[in-house]
């Protein structure tokens, strides 16, 4: 190899490489906005978080930034970047990092973490800073005793979910479809919350509650309780669960041969996988707020962009919820810019329409959405309850397990 | 009604205390051979849960099968660890400093161990469904896989306790858990018998697993939990002690049962602890163990 | 002499820039800050009672739940920094319970045995809350701010590491270390085991459980989960890292393993754990006796003490 060629050679390679490294100017002149979050990938939280919010953010991202970012007003579009970490599911490292993120980064836009535990130790951090929050995996009772102005609650609230359990199920009892409750709740605040709610909502229905029993979280056998209930003569079963327990609950009625004509379960039903799970859990039903078949702008293109980018289908509770959220965003930072005091304001007194269907928030929480009770049938989450919004009618009795 | 429920109680009892038994014994196997305190012990158990799982979908190998894969395999992993990293770290120093060591090295391995299988398998829940029909016997269901989960890890358990009574190999380990000095005084090769020993634990781990893959949901944390149960049935047994942890497990298993069905399953944890306390204020070696 | 004016002339800026810190750094850094003297607080008290006796307690857990709990429970009625002192109370009184029963046990006996409470408190806790109060988890919804905060958790490790220094320094101390060598023999001359240890183990307990009540107002609301054995082993490998010998070194390991984590939470999106669990094995197998022993053998003196 001669002199010039290695010379020829070496210049070529430099220049290539400064043509990579240069800025392109023909694109993204704009500045990035920083949108910061943590979201738990380890820990016992990285199960919802990794259904819920994680592809719903990164979906929302390719799509804005494909159409050259989020347009800000008067400023036209600029590209989204992410600044986000694992929290590990520890509170302390949520905290700090969200601290982090508005006192030293100060980022344009933060993005919740997962959980009601997260959602209420990363609140008045946000609320300190002025920086609004929309959590689409925060339900508590809670939520009513704190007073955190820029944090707003999008999913439907245990009040809302068990009200429409309740309602669902005097509507059977009045077809003559059902008469004996068994319930069962997990321990934890969520299925201590749902209890709470659900109790004083049965009382007029007029259905005997046979019993009430409470498992722990991690619980690895159920089936004392379902095979009481089986004994019992109880016809519709109502599990106040999360997931895994959920699925626990559901193998374990199937090994136990019970196939009550009404079986709920309340958190975890809505997730794809647990249709799979059972081979399609027929007749199944629980917590819903959302299938593509509703008639809400978006809903269909939504669930085929998910498809399509995660190889997933989103979950039929809160996924829409979580995209409805930064659907929301978006139109915020649209109509009045960046500036987080406007946006807080539009956040309170606008009506939105998302995926999700028409949101509005009242004292940070919303108020239009009502509960619902879906059911599986044929594969998809139809909605059964109420029949305002159905998809679908109920099937009751539930077909035999697959 | 009343003997039903009883024999209902023994019988998922027995059960639950089945599987713990093979993933105590493999803890025991390093706990009370070598004093080490290998917290990462579940890591494995969900490993093999998850090699199974996958072996599963995607080539439908029936998981009962896949103990043939499972369990070799650990062994293996198990040799490879112990040469790497214990057995370098644990030369010379009293059991407290070898159990100190081991509980770093093992958290470590169990970060490591965690981190790997969530980039292999990610935090979505995982499972299937094998044997879930129920069976009916004597007027009562009982879930099959349950039942066959618990009948191969106790099977494997009381084979190796067999093992341990009759082969020479056996008589070494045994004779290595009552008294590392003497042992070797006869001329046992301890760091031989150490290495296997480990393996061995490793591969009980592994192969509980599998089994209990065909039970429960799997993610990348559930090992956990088995690590701590683990740790209690060892002590419960009595360190050193391989009957007694077969024997402790199925005491736990029975008493976490009969708490539940009785009660409620809140108690379950303080009634383990209940018992736990009042063996060790009665026996502060454990049921069987000796100082 | 000099050597002692170097020391303390350190010690004194040391302390005065901790003191500054709250007011330089931004709430980021000074979060930062305050976890790590978290940390060291537990690690050092984990350290000055199992370090010269060699029983190896993971009921750290246990305890800052126990105080983190409290304060969720009572931090409203009572003023600022009481709940602290009564997250401290509650975990010596729960220490003194079982410490009477778990120092019975030997070596594995008791490690395991403690390790269980955590499990056991939460259940316990679960068990009384539905029951009684119907609900689960508490809100703190004035919480003292976080200057407040940092002040207090600084005070509680100063006060901390203070007592570790002079409780080596002790004839208690000195009967620590002989318990840890040979019990038996310990009894024969004269020392009142039983006393000793479960005086320690309930020190001990109390800076634990004061921690806990010290970082709660930070998460808003507290549930049960707050009792995590992994707060147990986790403390339990900061001393080990840097080495029990010296009150020193469950210092250095804590600001290693909390800086470490921190630094490659950071950096590694997908892989940190993978790099924390790869640097603490590296560490253990480099440094077979901890951080600080190498720290120590750098300067040349002796670290063939009889302890761990």
């Amino acid at each position: 190899m001669n002199i010039g060629r290695r010379s020829f050679l070496k210049t070529t390679a430099a220049g290539a490489a400064a043509a990579a490294l240069a800025p392109r100017r023909s694109r993204a002149q704009a500045k990035a906005i920083r949108v910061g979050y943590t979201l738990s990938a380890t820990g016992p939280y990285s199960v919802g978080a990794g259904i819920t919010q994680a592809p719903n953010y990164s979906l929302w991202q390719e799509q804005v930034n494909a159409k050259g970012g989020l347009a800000v007003k008067g400023e036209g579009r600029r590209p989204i970047e992410f600044l986000s970490i694992d929290d590990r599911s520890e509170i302390e490292t949520a905290v700090r990092y969200y601290e982090k993120l508005m006192g030293e980064d100060k980022v344009d836009l933060i993005l919740p973490p997962w959980g009601t535990a997260m959602n209420f130790a990363v609140a008045p951090v946000a609320n300190k800073h002025g920086y609004p929050m929309i959590g689409p995996t925060v339900s508590s009772n809670k939520l009513k005793e704190l007073s955190f102005p820029y944090f707003y609650a999008i999913l439907q609230q245990p009040d809302a979910c068990m009200g429409a359990f309740a309602g669902f199920l005097k509507d059977l009892k009045t077809q003559g479809k059902v008469g004996k409750l068994g319930i069962a709740y997990v321990s934890d605040l969520f299925g201590i919350e749902m209890h709470a709610s659900l109790a004083p909502q049965l009382k007029d229905t007029g259905l005997e509650i046979v019993d009430t029993k409470s498992y722990a979280l991690g619980v690895k056998d159920l089936s004392p309780i379902l095979k009481g209930y089986k004994a019992a003569g109880v016809d519709a079963f109502l599990g106040l669960t999360y997931p895994p327990d959920n699925i626990l609950a559901t193998s374990q009625a199937k090994e136990s041969d019970w196939n009550p004509p009404v079986f709920m379960t309340a958190v975890g039903t809505a997730f794809p996988f647990y249709r799979d799970r059972f081979k399609g859990a027929e007749g199944v039903s629980g917590v819903a707020g959302w299938n593509p078949k509703m008639k809400y702008p978006g809903a269909r293109e939504y669930y085929d962009a998910h498809v399509k980018k995660h190889q997933k289908e989103p979950d039929r509770w809160a996924s829409a919820f979580a995209y409805a959220s930064l659907q929301i965003l978006e139109q915020c930072v649209g109509e009045v810019g960046l500036d987080r005091k406007r946006i807080k304001e539009m956040l309170d007194t606008t009506q939105f329409s998302t995926v999700a269907g028409p949101i509005k928030f009242t004292k940070g929480v919303n108020t239009t959405t009502p509960g619902m009770v879906g059911q599986w049938q044929k594969g998809e989450f139809e909605i059964v309850w109420p029949k305002s919004l159905a998809t679908a009618t109920v099937v009751v009795p539930k077909p035999a397990w697959a | 009604m009343r003997a039903t429920l009883w024999a209902e109680i023994a019988v998922s009892g027995l059960i639950t205390g089945g599987i713990y038994a093979l993933v105590a014994l493999g803890l025991n196997l390093q706990y009370g051979l070598m004093r080490v305190l290998n917290v990462a012990h579940g890591e494995f158990l969900m490993l093999g849960a998850y090699v199974t799982y996958s072996l599963h979908s995607a080539w439908g190998m029936n998981p009962l099968l896949t103990l043939l894969v499972t369990g070799p395999a650990a062994f293996a992993v198990g040799l490879v660890l112990h040469r790497l990293l214990y057995a370098r770290a644990l030369e010379g120093g009293s059991p407290e400093v070898l159990e100190g060591r081991s509980l770093l090295i093992s958290f470590g391995l169990l970060f490591t161990l965690q981190n790997a299988a969530l980039l292999a398998w990610s935090a979505d829940l995982k499972g299937y469904e094998y044997l879930s029909s129920p069976l009916r016997i004597a007027g009562a269901v009982l879930p099959a896989n349950r039942l066959v989960a618990a009948s191969v890890a106790l099977g494997l358990g009381l084979a190796f306790y067999a093992f341990l009574r009759s082969s020479m190999t056996g008589k070494a380990i045994r004779a290595l858990m009552q008294e590392t000095d003497g042992a070797r005084l006869i001329g046992i090769n301890v760091p031989r018998v150490h290495a296997a020993c480990f393996g061995v634990g490793i591969a009980m781990s592994a192969v509980t697993g599998s089994l209990i893959s065909m039970l429960f949901e799997l993610t990348p944390f559930m090992g956990l939990p088995y690590t701590v149960t683990a740790l209690v049935v060892v002590i419960l047994g009595g360190l050193g002690n391989v009957l007694g942890s077969i024997a402790g497990a199925l005491l736990l298993g029975l008493v976490e049962t009969a708490a539940v069905y009785l009660t409620s399953s809140d108690i379950r944890v303080i009634a383990s602890y209940a018992v736990l306390s009042l063996i060790l204020v009665l026996r502060p070696a454990g049921l069987f163990g000796h100082k | 002499m000099n050597r002692t004016l170097g020391r303390v002339v350190a010690l004194l800026l040391l302390g005065a820039l901790l003191i500054a810190a709250p007011h330089l750094l931004s709430s980021y850094y000074r979060s930062l800050v305050l976890a790590l003297l978290a940390d060291v607080a537990l690690a050092v008290a984990w350290a000055f009672f199992s370090g010269p006796t060699r029983y190896l307690s993971l009921a750290t857990g246990a305890f800052f739940g126990l105080g983190a709990y409290l304060t969720a429970m009572v931090g409203a009625r009572l003023a600022w920094p009481l709940p602290v002192v009564a997250g401290a109370g509650a975990a010596a009184a729960m220490a003194l319970v079982v410490g009477l029963l778990a120092l019975r046990l030997r070596g594995p006996y008791f490690a395991v045995f403690t390790f269980g409470l955590a499990e056991l408190a939460k259940h316990a806790l679960i068990w009384y809350e539905m029951r009684v109060t119907g609900t689960v988890g508490r809100l703190l919804l004035a919480p003292p701010g976080p200057i407040a905060l940092y002040y207090s958790v600084l005070a509680l490790a100063a006060l901390c590491v203070t007592t570790a220094v002079l409780l080596r320094r002790s004839s208690w101390g000195f009967a620590l270390t002989v318990i840890g060598a040979d019990e038996e023999r310990a009894q024969t001359l004269g020392i009142d085991s039983t006393r000793v240890k479960v005086g320690t183990f309930a020190l001990s307990a109390a800076f634990m459980g004061a921690v806990g009540a010290a970082m709660a107002p930070r998460w808003t609301y507290v549930d049960p989960q707050v009792f995590n054995p992994l707060v147990s082993f986790q403390t339990v490998i900061m001393a080990l890292i840097g080495g029990t010998a010296t009150v020193l070194g469950p210092v250095v390991g804590a600001l290693f393993l909390g800086l470490a984590s921190e630094i490659l939470l950071l950096r590694f999106r997908y892989l940190y754990m993978l790099a924390l669990g790869l640097a603490l094995i590296a560490v253990v197998l480099v440094f077979p006796g901890g951080l600080s022993s190498f720290a120590v053998r750098l300067r040349g003196r002796d670290t063939s003490r009889p302890l761990a």
